[in-house]
């Protein structure tokens, strides 16, 4: 593909190409009208996009305290998060991302402490006034601990010290002042490999996902999945090679049929810039394996026969519900009713951190001329046509999902996100 | 929540008296709950002991407590307190620093002393903090059903009531459960439990409509959430809450609402329940007579020997939701699947 042609499309390829010569400010302000005119969309690529802006953000980002660095991670974050609440991957980047910085602000501080701990053991006042020692002292207590097993911040905070705020890195300004910039210089290239790696992570995640196929379908079994999920389709793909099933593809009219039908049979327009890179990818018919397209409508007369529901998704909430595709829920509810097992797989990086309050408002409603089209304008101006993107399917109507780290039972979840997230990024 | 205000026999010739000081405390201030009276009960009962080694101090601990859970009728509520307050002892006695035990005892001992009041007002800010996590509940329209009298509901409730903005910022309805069974023994007729409450909100603008629990499954299908209080939150993530909790979360999700539970986490209690009749408590909800017993039982005097196990008073009584019942628990460590409390649990014990 002629790389003129590219730029001249506003989406993900152009974005990341502009990165580089744009001054960081204006790469910040196209993301954000990127976002807001949906010209990315997917959660893989506004995921990377964000990895990408972010990583410029650190490394242009000429401070040497940890606080600044966290502070303008924020607001950027802050501004990107409001250009497309819905698409939560945004967020969970940018809370990684800060994550990132504040474990490795941490542990410069608590390699700080100890050396300065050992050093004063045998006199005691140093350059730390006399006040502040003890505290100090609790709060490298408490920060190594954290280290060796999970904070123990919940309910003994009721009864630890009088200061629990002291254990946070609230005052990075009274570190001692030895040895100060050189850390900090390597705090920046520490984020800035740990960003690389959530990007490195965004280029695998689909691979490491499909490793996991052979456990889940067998031979000869009937799959039903929906919508042209690249990460469904790497993960049947996996399996096409040692097993012969029969997949049964329902075409998710009106928002992703011509996707899904350029993935059945093979022949993906290169226009979609996210599925260029998989358009060299054989489809599952090369493979030998049937494939059966059929109408959304039809899923309830077939799921009988159906061994196994693989869903894709476009984000996972820390309840277990996840929010995808409109259909899914129908399809999801279907398999319940016939007792089919429902597994859906996803990236971690989908998994976010935020509860679902309010389900509506996670549902994003898209162009209404793809279910009615304007050529019918007595219709149009008689009823209200509506064509919502997004379903909310509950955490009870799945029965696993597939992260890159393995296979999770939805009330597990909660555990991947204290994992993966800071619990004070959860709401900035 | 149960405040037992009954007295209770005096602990014999002691001179600290560990009951009558924690139903002292519950009385004295309304808001305290069940485990973090016990708590400062016992930090209380440290103040007055003499003990000045680690051993001693946990035994005098183990002691009182045992004999605190005996004295009271319904002790889930507290043990969850004793418990938390012997863990951070071992804890922190076992880590190395200043207060470890190569530290000295009594450092740790005047740092409990010297911080009682403080531990109290902890745990109204952990109201606080619950109520700033679960304020995305209550939204705009919606209308909400509880029971009980849980301050913490009570507080959530308000709090959404009187956001800045004017009266009522968040528009939400209320449908409150009253329970036909008066708080007060004394007083039959008096208002029962949850009143007040109802009668707070009303007076910050939002409509409240308060119904006997045996219209709980007619109303329902108005309310979009329910949300409870607790007692005790137990090991599988199931609620310790007042008698009728179970019905309604039972009905909740037989209608496919969703059902929350707040609760702060100093309530999470080292319990498994297997179901509703496998609590540590003595309450006769069902009472088995014929004409018979009744004639008996009038005539036979009231056995008041201090040996036998103190029942719980009817309109105290509580039940036992099971964890598939509730959708989430909101608590001050953040909103938890019921599948968390477990997780949250095992990093005090182990």
């Amino acid at each position: 593909m002629p790389s003129t042609s590219l730029a001249l499309t506003p989406g993900l390829s152009s974005f990341l190409k502009s990165l580089k010569s744009n001054p960081i400010d204006t790469s910040i302000e196209n993301l954000i009208s990127l976002l807001k005119r949906r010209q990315i969309c997917h959660s893989r690529a506004s995921a990377t996009a964000t990895a990408y802006l972010l990583r410029s953000v650190v490394s242009l980002c000429r401070t040497s305290e940890s606080s600044k660095l966290i502070e303008r991670v924020q607001s950027v974050g802050r501004r990107l998060m409001a250009a497309q609440p819905r698409e939560m991957v945004v967020g969970n980047i940018v809370r990684r991302v800060l994550g990132l910085i504040r474990d490795e602000a941490e542990d410069d501080r608590e390699a700080e402490f100890a050396l300065s701990e050992s050093e004063s053991q045998p006199q005691t006042p140093r350059a730390f006034d006399d006040a502040s020692l003890p505290l100090d002292r609790d709060s490298l207590a408490l920060g190594s601990e954290r280290s060796t097993r999970p904070p123990l911040t919940s309910m003994f905070s009721l009864l630890s010290h009088p200061e629990p705020e002291a254990s946070l890195p609230s005052t990075p300004g009274s570190q001692s002042p030895g040895g100060h910039n050189n850390f900090t210089k390597d705090l920046r290239a520490e984020v800035l490999e740990g960003i690389n790696e959530i990007i490195d992570e965004l280029g695998q995640v689909d691979e490491q996902i499909s490793n996991y196929a052979l456990e889940h379908i067998h031979s000869n079994e009937i799959i039903l999945t929906h919508t042209s999920s690249t990460t469904v389709q790497k993960f049947l793909l996996r399996a096409a090679t040692k097993r012969k099933f029969t997949v049964i593809h329902a075409e998710s009219y009106p928002n992703n049929h011509e996707v899904t039908h350029a993935t059945v049979s093979g022949n993906r327009g290169d226009d979609d810039d996210l599925l260029s890179f998989e358009s060299f990818q054989k489809p599952l018919i090369a493979h030998g394996i049937t494939v059966i397209l059929i109408p959304d409508s039809a899923v309830f007369a077939l799921m009988s026969r159906v061994n196994k529901v693989i869903l894709g998704t476009h984000s996972v909430l820390a309840n277990g519900g996840l929010v995808a595709a409109a259909g899914t829920r129908v399809i999801a509810r279907a398999a319940k009713v016939h007792q089919t097992p429902v597994v859906v797989v996803s990236g971690v990086y989908k998994l976010s951190p935020v509860y679902p309050f309010d389900f509506d408002s996670l549902i994003e409603y898209g162009d209404a001329s793809k279910v009615l089209p304007y050529e019918d304008g007595d219709l149009v101006e008689q009823i209200d046509v509506q064509n919502p993107l997004y379903d909310y399917v509950p955490a009870e109507l799945v029965d696993l999902y597939i992260t890159n780290l393995g296979g999770h039972a939805p009330s597990y979840l909660y555990r991947i996100v204290s994992d993966h997230y800071r619990k004070e990024d959860i709401s900035f | 929540m149960a405040t037992t205000t009954e007295s209770t026999p005096a602990a014999g010739a002691k001179p600290f008296d560990i009951v009558a000081t924690y139903n002292e405390l519950l009385r004295s201030d309304p808001d305290l709950t069940m485990p973090i009276a016990a708590i400062e009960a016992l930090v209380l009962l440290l103040t007055h002991s003499p003990s000045s080694t680690i051993s001693e101090t946990l035994d005098l601990l183990a002691q009182s407590t045992a004999h605190l859970k005996k004295a009271i009728p319904n002790p889930i509520g507290l043990s969850a307190g004793t418990d938390l307050f012997q863990r951070y002892l071992i804890t922190t006695l076992q880590r190395p620093g200043q207060l470890g035990p190569a530290g000295d005892f009594k450092a740790i001992r005047t740092h409990l002393l010297s911080n009682g009041r403080l531990f109290i007002r902890r745990a109204k800010e952990s109201r606080e903090k619950i109520v700033a996590f679960g304020r995305g509940f209550i939204r705009d329209g919606c209308t909400v059903l509880t029971n009980g009298g849980s301050r913490a509901v009570a507080s959530l409730l308000q709090k959404a009531a009187d956001e800045e903005g004017g009266p009522s910022a968040v528009r939400f309805r209320v449908i409150y459960v009253l329970s036909s069974i008066s708080k007060n023994i004394e007083e039959p007729s008096g208002e029962p439990e949850g009143m007040e409450t109802v009668r707070a909100l009303r007076a910050k603008g939002v409509p409240v409509s308060t119904i006997p629990e045996s219209a709980v499954a007619y109303a329902l299908g108005k309310a979009d959430m329910v949300i409870v209080g607790a007692e005790g939150v137990v090991e599988n993530g199931g609620i310790v809450s007042r008698m009728g909790t179970y019905q309604i979360g039972l009905l909740a999700k037989a209608i496919g609402k969703p059902f929350y539970c707040v609760a702060e986490s100093h309530k999470f209690v080292r319990l498994y329940p297997l179901g509703q009749y496998d609590l540590p408590i003595e309450q006769h909800v069902i009472d088995f007579k014929s004409e018979e017993d009744i004639t008996e039982q009038n005539e036979q005097p009231v056995d008041t020997s201090a040996d036998r196990p103190i029942e719980l008073p009817l309109c105290d009584s509580v039940d036992f939701t099971p964890p598939h019942l509730i959708s989430a628990l909101i608590t001050d460590s953040g909103v938890l699947t019921p599948s968390a409390v477990s997780e949250e649990l095992i990093k005090i014990w182990f």
